[in-house]
């Protein structure tokens, strides 16, 4: 208890020329930063052009430790001639952006970023209101099949949950009501998302869900904080899954469970019409490739479990159908996976006319299959959790 | 306007919580200042809009005020820390022992935060030469985080310092 605590990382990595600083740092005296202090200045010595400053990870900053970094700042550029200084902040601390931002004041050479959703190329696809009622209708057919499954793979109540990439909030709603865990956040990068959530759990009655906005790959959730982890559907929209499952496996304490869901798009299927269904979902597999992302992940969760270090990992799928319960719903999947894919998506690509005509005929032939009413129609889902070692 | 946190409407405040030690105690640790504005910013952020932003930036605040504390106060008796809650207001009251010269301290300091130049002050602390002005922090809040102070200067031997924080909504 007796020595003052500075609990802060600084790394440089000379490659990108990023000296970042993670942590809290809030010294008595500018003296207890004299490690920083140095190993900045001996970084700056190997910076050509654009040193960054990453401090989307420092969390707590006081006036002495922002006056320390002001100063190493401002002398570097008037000491080195062209160099540039470049601080990245992030908009879920929520004070850096403003603190930082009176070094430009100072010195031109400083320039202060706010790192945000340009960062993951396919968010553009999913930050987006319209994305809003899909979501809402895909949450109320897997809910069906989830809610029994979820005790298998480990949820209790009381439990401390965390949902990451929460979209619009519904499955959290769902489980607070369900099985009434002792803390539940939720969690996304998209405000517009957020806000709809927060008045979805006013209009519903449903208190204590923490809505917080943040970024899946480096979240600011302290480690080992909770029982239960989910992230549904998500890890497919990130070209680095692995990235995300340790940011879960960091938040999961030890011995408690994360639970992802995953699809493997191209095994969308339907009769009758079953070929142009087929064609398509293959298409679907292979644009969203071609963004990096990969809506295949389903069968090969397990693999991505095991690799974070997961044990006891549990697999199974299901399949969300036309059966259950109103064939219309799983139409209107359809028909916004058919804007997604072959409205946005293609055009983005720069698809052909005839291609896009071919391709937005599967979802109508799937539509077509899911409204007949001898017709099957099914979107195939695979769930895995596993523990983290205790 | 930053000073003059609003007293008639003390009674709508519901309290959150208190904490109290000596200052002697306080003042014997620097780390007692980020300990105790993450644990009070925790406790009291979880059915804010967003908890993890507003516990950050909570902490933030009140760590300013806990360290320009203490760097100023005198030198034996109780402090107390408490937080109440008006709809979106916090209202984090801190009571100290304070002598002549603590209380013209704060006296100053706060008189000083009612200037109009106080956003250009702030700036120019933050960046002088030499060592930091001990009330950059409450600078800081008033200006870069809306706070409206008051302060209690009647009681002998004690100060109470009140700042009025309206995070939720605050655009930062
Ligand atoms: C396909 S949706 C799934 C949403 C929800 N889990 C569901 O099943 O309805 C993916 C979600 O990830 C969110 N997202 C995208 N990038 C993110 C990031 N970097 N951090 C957190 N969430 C992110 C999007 O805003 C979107 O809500």
């Amino acid at each position: 208890m007796a020595t003052p605590q500075t609990s802060f990382d600084v790394v440089f990595d000379e490659n990108n020329q990023e000296f970042s600083i993670i942590g809290a740092m809030r010294p008595e005296s500018a003296a207890e930063l004299a490690g920083c202090t140095a190993l900045f200045e001996q970084s700056l010595r190997t910076v050509r052009g654009t040193l960054y400053l990453n401090v989307k990870r420092l969390v707590r900053l006081n006036n002495i430790g922002f006056r320390v970094l002001a100063d190493l700042l401002i002398d570097a550029c008037e000491n080195k001639p062209g160099l540039k200084i470049s601080v990245i902040t992030s908009s879920v601390v929520g004070w850096s952006t403003r603190k930082f931002g009176t070094l430009s004041a100072v010195n031109d050479n400083i320039i202060v970023e706010q790192y945000d959703a340009d960062f993951y190329p396919g968010q553009a696809f999913v930050e987006d209101d319209a994305i809003i009622s899909l979501l809402r209708t895909q949450t109320k057919l897997t809910w069906r099949h989830e809610r029994s499954m979820l005790a298998r793979h480990g949820l209790k109540p009381d439990m401390a949950v965390a949902d990451i990439c929460c979209g619009i909030g519904d499955f959290a709603v769902l489980l607070q009501k369900e099985f009434e865990p002792g803390r539940l956040v939720a969690l996304d990068h998209a405000k517009p998302s957020l806000d709809y959530a927060r008045q979805v759990a006013k209009d519903f009655g449903v208190d204590g869900i923490e809505y917080v906005y943040g970024d899946a790959s480096e979240m600011l959730l302290e480690d080992d904080q909770f029982d239960f982890v989910t992230c549904r559907h998500s890890l497919q929209i990130f070209d680095r899954p692995e990235l995300i499952l340790k940011e879960l496996f960091r938040i999961c304490k030890p011995g408690g469970r994360v639970y992802v869901t995953n699809e493997k798009n191209s095994h969308c299927l339907g009769e009758p019409r079953g070929e142009s269904i087929q064609w398509t979902y293959n298409e679907v597999a292979k644009i969203v490739a071609h963004f990096n992302h990969d809506i295949e992940i389903g069968p090969k969760s397990r693999r991505l479990m095991l690799d974070t270090g997961f044990k006891d990992v549990k697999m199974e799928s299901f399949m969300v159908t036309n059966m259950d319960g109103d064939p219309q719903d799983f139409a209107d999947i359809i028909e916004a996976w058919k804007n997604l894919f072959a409205g946005k998506m293609a055009t983005m690509r720069g698809d052909d006319p005839d291609f896009i005509k071919r391709f937005c005929q599967g979802f109508d032939d799937h539509i077509f299959a899911a409204l007949h009413p001898k017709g099957y129609a099914g979107w195939p889902i695979w769930v895995a959790s596993g523990q983290k070692p205790l | 306007m930053r000073a003059g946190a609003d007293q008639a409407g003390l009674n709508t405040f519901q309290p959150l919580l208190s904490v109290d030690m000596d200052i002697g105690v306080f003042g014997s640790n620097w780390a007692y200042c980020d300990r105790l504005s993450s644990y009070v910013a925790r406790m009291i952020s979880h059915n804010r809009t967003d908890s993890l932003l507003f516990a950050n930036l909570f902490s933030s605040a009140i760590n300013e005020l806990l360290e320009t504390i203490f760097r100023t106060h005198s030198p034996s008796g109780r402090f107390t820390c408490s937080v109440a809650r008006s709809g979106e207001i916090d209202r984090v009251r801190l009571s100290l022992p304070a002598d002549a010269e603590v209380k013209a301290f704060y006296d100053t300091a706060l008189a000083r935060l009612t200037q109009s130049d106080a956003p250009e002050q702030y700036r120019a602390s933050l960046f002088s030469e030499g060592p930091l002005d001990l009330s950059i922090g409450l600078f800081e809040l008033a200006v870069d985080y809306d706070a409206r102070f008051s302060l209690d200067l009647e009681i002998p031997d004690m100060l109470h310092i009140t700042a009025d924080l309206a995070l939720d909504k605050a655009k930062i």
